[in-house]
C-alpha cells in the first residue's frame, strides 16, 4: 500500500517533481480501482506558479497577498450544472473503502484521505471555514477527522458540541491547483476561503449546495469527489501516529469521529492524494505563507521586496529580501515575521542574495552576521507543537530572527562601509561560458 | 495491566534536552508505537497499535513511556 508514496520519495531524491496518475490503484481489499490516483500534483513551484499564471515561481509572494487580497465572491450553480454530483452514492452505496486512499508511511495505521478539504461552518455566523485535514479511513461509513485543536474547523466543531449537536462536515477532493491554493490563504476568523479562491482564479468560483446540508455547506461544482457527513458529538477514537509535513511520524491522538451521509463524484473521478511531508504537500502552503508573511511585514516595511518559505525548513523558516532599508526597518521586519504562528526563524538578507539558493543563505549567514549583534530570540510565541524540539508539555515556543544584511551607506549615493564581493568582468564570464559549451564533457570523471 | 506500567520521564532544566514524545507498547505485538499528551489524558479513548490494528485500554498497555 505504501508503493505510490514511495514513487514520490524516489522522484523527490532524484530531484524530478512530475505530476503522477496511477491508472489502476489496488484498493485495500486488492480490488481495482476506477478510481485513478493523482499525485505530485503540486510538488513544482515552478508548475504551482504557472497554474496561478505567474510566470516566475521567485515572484510569487507579492503576486499571491495581491490576487488573495483582491477577492472575488462565488457563484451558485445548479446540481445539473455540477460536475462533482454527476455520480450520487447515499446510505450503504456511500462507502468510503471504494476510494483509493493511500497508506503512506510506516507508522501510518491506515489509508488516510491526505487531499480532503474540510468544510465545516461558523453555526453563530454562518460562515464557512475550509482547511485540509486529516482523514483516516476506518470502515464503509466511518472515518477519524483531526482538525488540528488550534484550527478554525475545530472551533466551529467545538460551537456544534456545545449546543448538544453532532458538526455538520462536508470534505472535498481534487480541483484546479489554484483553487487548491486559494484554501491555502490564511485568513481570520470566521472567514470563507471561497473569495480567495476567486480571487486567485480571477473569476467566481462556482459552487453547487451540498446534498446533506443545502447552502449551508456549499462544494465547489467542479472538484472531483465530495464525502459529506457528521463529526458526531463528543465522540473520539484514537487517530495515528501519521507521517507529518515536518518529516516526522506525529503521536497517536484522540480525533472526533465522522460519519459519512453521502458521496458524490464526477463520472471519471480523480483521487488527489498529497505525500505527506514531502515537497507535494510543502509548496502549495508554503507559497501562500509567503503571500501571507508579505502581506503582514510589508505594512511595518515598505523596504521589503520579497519572501521566500524554503520546503527545506518545512514550514517553520522564512527569507525576507530588502531594498535599502531604512534604519531599524529590517528588525520592525523580522519581529512582525516572527509573530506569523509557524514561523520559527526568520532570516533577513540584501537584494544580491538569491533566496532561492540555500548556498547564498549560507554565504549571507557567514559572513553577514555578527550573532550577539544581529541576532535575537523570544521565547513563548505560538507555532507548531509538531516541531520535535520543543519540551514536553510545552504549549509555546522559541523563535529567533537573524539580520543577515549588510548596514546603509553613511550618506545617500556612498559606498556601503564593507568589502565587496568579488566578482569576474561579466565579458570574461561571458566567454568562459561559451569555451564551456564547446567542449564535450560527457567522459570527465563525475567525481 | 496496571498503572505501576506507566513509566514517567520528568522534563530535565530549560536548558537540558529531553524529548517530548511518549510511547505506548501493544499488549498483543509488544510493538511500539507513539502516542500524544492528549490520548494519555482520556483514559476511555482506545489506543490502537499501528503495528497488529489492535484496540486496547491505556490500563491494558505492556507498557507507557510518559515523557514531559
Amino acid at each position: 500500500m505504501h508503493e505510490i508514496t514511495a514513487l514520490q520519495y524516489a522522484l523527490e531524491k532524484q530531484g524530478r517533481r512530475p505530476i503522477v496518475v496511477i491508472d489502476k490503484p489496488v484498493l485495500a481489499n486488492g480490488k481495482i480501482s476506477d478510481i485513478q490516483v493523482v499525485c505530485n500534483l503540486t510538488a513544482s513551484r515552478a508548475l504551482v506558479a504557472r497554474a496561478l499564471g505567474i510566470n516566475d515561481h521567485r515572484s510569487a509572494a507579492p503576486i499571491y497577498a495581491k490576487k488573495t487580497g483582491n477577492p472575488i465572491a462565488p457563484k451558485i450553480v445548479s446540481a445539473q450544472d455540477a460536475p462533482v454530483q454527476e455520480i450520487v452514492l447515499e446510505g450503504d452505496k456511500a462507502d468510503l473503502t471504494l476510494i483509493p486512499a493511500l497508506k503512506q508511511h510506516s507508522y501510518d495505521p491506515g489509508a488516510y484521505l491526505t487531499a480532503a478539504h474540510a468544510t465545516t461552518y461558523d453555526p453563530d455566523t454562518g460562515v464557512d471555514n475550509t482547511a485540509i485535514q486529516r482523514c483516516w479511513i476506518k470502515s464503509p461509513s466511518k472515518m477519524s477527522y483531526y482538525p488540528y485543536p488550534a484550527s478554525h474547523n475545530n472551533r466551529n466543531m467545538r460551537k456544534f458540541w456545545a449546543k448538544g449537536q453532532d458538526c455538520p462536515v462536508v470534505f472535498w477532493i481534487g480541483h484546479h491547483p489554484a483553487v487548491l491554493m486559494g484554501t491555502q490563504a490564511k485568513l481570520g476568523y470566521p472567514e470563507s476561503h471561497w473569495s480567495a479562491c476567486g480571487g486567485l482564479i480571477g473569476e467566481p468560483l462556482r459552487l453547487v449546495p451540498s446534498r446533506t446540508f443545502g447552502e449551508k455547506i456549499m462544494v465547489p461544482a467542479d472538484a472531483e469527489i465530495v464525502i459529506e457527513g457528521y463529526a458526531l458529538k463528543d465522540q473520539l477514537e484514537a487517530d495515528g501516529p501519521f507521517g507529518e509535513y515536518t518529516g516526522y511520524s506525529g503521536p497517536q491522538v484522540a480525533a472526533p469521529v465522522f460519519k459519512v451521509t453521502c458521496i458524490t463524484m464526477r463520472k471519471h473521478a480523480l483521487y488527489h492524494d498529497y505525500g505527506s511531508g514531502l515537497t507535494d504537500m510543502l509548496v502549495p502552503d508554503n507559497m501562500a505563507m509567503e503571500g501571507k508573511v508579505y502581506s503582514i511585514v510589508k505594512a511595518v516595511a515598505p523596504a521589503l521586496t520579497n519572501v521566500h518559505v524554503p520546503a527545506q525548513g518545512r514550514r517553520f523558516h522564512a527569507y525576507m529580501q530588502f531594498s535599502k532599508p531604512g534604519p531599524g526597518e529590517v528588525r520592525d521586519a523580522l519581529a512582525a515575521a516572527l509573530a506569523y504562528r509557524r514561523l520559527k526563524m526568520v532570516i533577513a538578507v540584501d537584494d544580491d542574495i538569491d533566496m532561492f539558493d540555500d548556498s547564498e543563505m549560507m554565504f549571507a549567514l557567514a559572513t553577514r552576521v555578527q550573532w550577539s549583534r544581529d541576532s535575537f530570540t523570544i521565547d513563548g510565541m505560538s507555532g507548531s507543537l509538531l516541531d520535535p524540539s520543543t519540551a514536553a508539555g510545552a504549549k509555546t515556543l522559541s523563535k529567533i530572527a537573524i539580520d543577515a544584511t549588510f548596514p546603509l551607506p553613511p550618506f545617500p549615493g556612498a559606498p556601503s562601509p564593507v568589502p565587496p564581493r568579488s566578482t569576474v568582468p561579466e565579458a570574461s564570464m561571458a566567454a568562459a561560458a561559451k569555451l564551456l559549451n564547446g567542449i564535450d564533457m560527457s567522459e570527465w570523471p563525475t567525481l | 495491566m496496571s498503572k505501576s506500567n506507566i513509566e514517567h520521564i520528568p522534563a530535565g532544566a530549560s536548558w537540558e534536552k529531553s524529548g517530548n514524545t511518549s510511547w505506548t507498547q501493544c499488549p498483543s505485538c509488544k510493538g511500539w508505537f507513539h502516542v500524544g499528551p492528549g490520548i494519555l489524558n482520556r483514559p476511555e479513548v482506545k489506543l490502537h497499535c499501528p503495528h497488529c490494528s489492535s484496540d486496547f485500554a491505556q490500563a491494558d498497555a505492556a507498557r507507557i513511556i510518559k515523557v514531559g
